[in-house]
């Protein structure tokens, strides 16, 4: 072959290298047909050179990995089915009608805290602003609702604030995510506690859900967290503090969500005895 | 253009060596950092003897068959276009003059060195990782092997164009 012809193959061949590079970097379908074109040539060549011929050490290494995978799945399931006891066995959900669901994807936020979805929707029972329980207690509220999904605001994201009942008086106050103007700074991923009422929460006190009307979005009594630490004494009329919250938000896995039963007959009175 | 009988031997060469590299040898027991780039070695033969030009061609037709040898490597293109790389570098100690048997061995380090680079330089690209132990075992292998198959297939190469098959 002369040698200008050589140089020109060679351009070519190059340019179309190039090509063919540029489209796998974005993506593209081409070179997806070339892998597998490269692969149904030349894999059953390389089938041929390991020696892979179906005798009985391979069945067995079959059978073993088949089995493996089942038990991995078995064991799983168990676990599931061990957490989902434990949710529908707590204090929190005692009573309640819930829909159980399992965590299936989370977005952590530019902004702080975190979203995640849930394998349950609309067709489930689920609505907009309904409470989302663990075993340990609230997780969040469902902020938007799919057919087949909802997404929940899992408490501590910018912006939630839950109205709560503090300690065994049930000091009135709120919750919400520590922001950057507070006075007292918070160690991370604990909460702020403020209190309405004049009076002060007492380390360990059990922080729970206020309840909202027809338990949309908070139902009452859920337990939110523990009382970790008090703010010093400035002067102010009430004093703040930080609560550890009951759920970790990095380890939600199966959770409930508390379907709002809306009363629909009256509350019976009843008369003061004497 | 009639394909040439040594067109068919390097060929089946590059193939048969891509298959070894891939398959066999992992499969007999060698380590993975102790397994040779014997397509290298036959990219430099033919690079040595006839030059840059025919050099990157050759390195570029055999980066394809390494390439598309499964697994089928990612992304799809970089193989070829360090081995047209390698394969002109080697090129570049062709001397129809001298005939030190030294030459070639220095044109398949150099060549080695320019696949390591180009390994190096696609890891940093995607943030991959790259293990230096075992990159330079590779090339240490390949270099030792190179130093015993490369006079060989030169010989090979010169007797075949002397009875006009090449």
């Amino acid at each position: 072959m002369p040698s200008t012809a050589r140089r020109r193959l060679l351009v070519v061949l190059a340019s179309l290298t190039v090509a063919l590079l540029l489209a796998d970097l974005a993506g593209w379908g081409v070179a997806d047909g070339v892998r597998r074109a490269g692969a149904v040539v030349l894999g059953p060549v390389q089938r041929a050179l390991s020696g892979a011929q179906p005798d009985a050490l391979t069945a067995l290494e079959r059978e073993n990995v088949r089995l493996r995978t089942q038990l991995a799945d078995e064991r799983r399931r168990a676990a599931d089915l061990g957490r989902l006891d434990e949710l529908l066995g707590s204090t929190t959900t005692a009573g309640r009608t819930l829909v159980p669901a399992r965590v299936v994807a989370s977005d952590l936020s530019p902004l702080g805290g975190r979203t995640v979805t849930l394998d349950v929707g609309s067709r489930d029972g689920v609505r907009a602003d309904s409470t989302v329980v663990s075993a340990e207690g609230l997780v969040g509220r469902v902020v938007s609702v799919a057919p087949w999904t909802s997404d929940v605001q899992v408490l501590g994201s910018a912006g939630s604030v839950v109205a709560v009942r503090v300690g065994p008086a049930g000091t009135l106050g709120t919750v919400r995510t520590p922001v950057a103007g507070d006075v007292e700074s918070r160690p991370r991923g604990s909460l702020s506690l403020s209190t309405i009422a004049p009076g002060t929460a007492v380390v360990g006190d059990v922080v729970r859900t206020l309840g909202s009307v027809d338990e949309a979005p908070y139902a009452a009594g859920v337990v939110v967290g523990t009382v970790t630490a008090v703010d010093p004494d400035h002067g102010q009329l009430t004093r703040g503090a930080t609560v550890r919250p009951a759920t970790d938000p990095d380890a939600i896995d199966v959770v409930a969500v508390i379907v709002p039963t809306a009363r629909s007959t009256p509350r019976s009175t009843t008369g003061a005895t004497r | 253009m009639r394909p040439t009988l040594l067109g068919v031997l390097r060929t089946a060469y590059v193939v048969g060596a891509a298959l070894t590299t891939a398959t066999l040898l992992p499969r007999l027991g060698v380590p993975q950092q102790w397994v040779p780039d014997l397509v290298l070695v036959g990219v430099v033969a033919t690079a040595v003897l006839r030059g840059p030009v025919h050099g990157a061609l050759a390195g570029l037709l055999a980066g394809w068959v390494v390439e598309l040898v499964p697994p089928v490597g990612s992304p799809l293109g970089l193989m070829p276009l360090v081995g047209m790389l390698a394969g002109f570098v080697a090129g570049l100690f062709r001397r129809s003059s001298s005939r030190s048997w030294l030459r070639a061995p220095a044109a398949l380090v150099c060549a080695a060195v320019v696949v390591l680079a180009g390994r190096v330089a696609s890891a940093v690209l995607a943030e991959g990782g790259v293990e230096p132990a075992v990159d330079a075992s590779r090339l240490a292998s390949t270099v030792v092997l190179g130093a015993v198959l490369l006079p060989a297939l030169l010989v090979v190469d010169r007797a075949l164009v002397r009875r006009r098959l090449g």
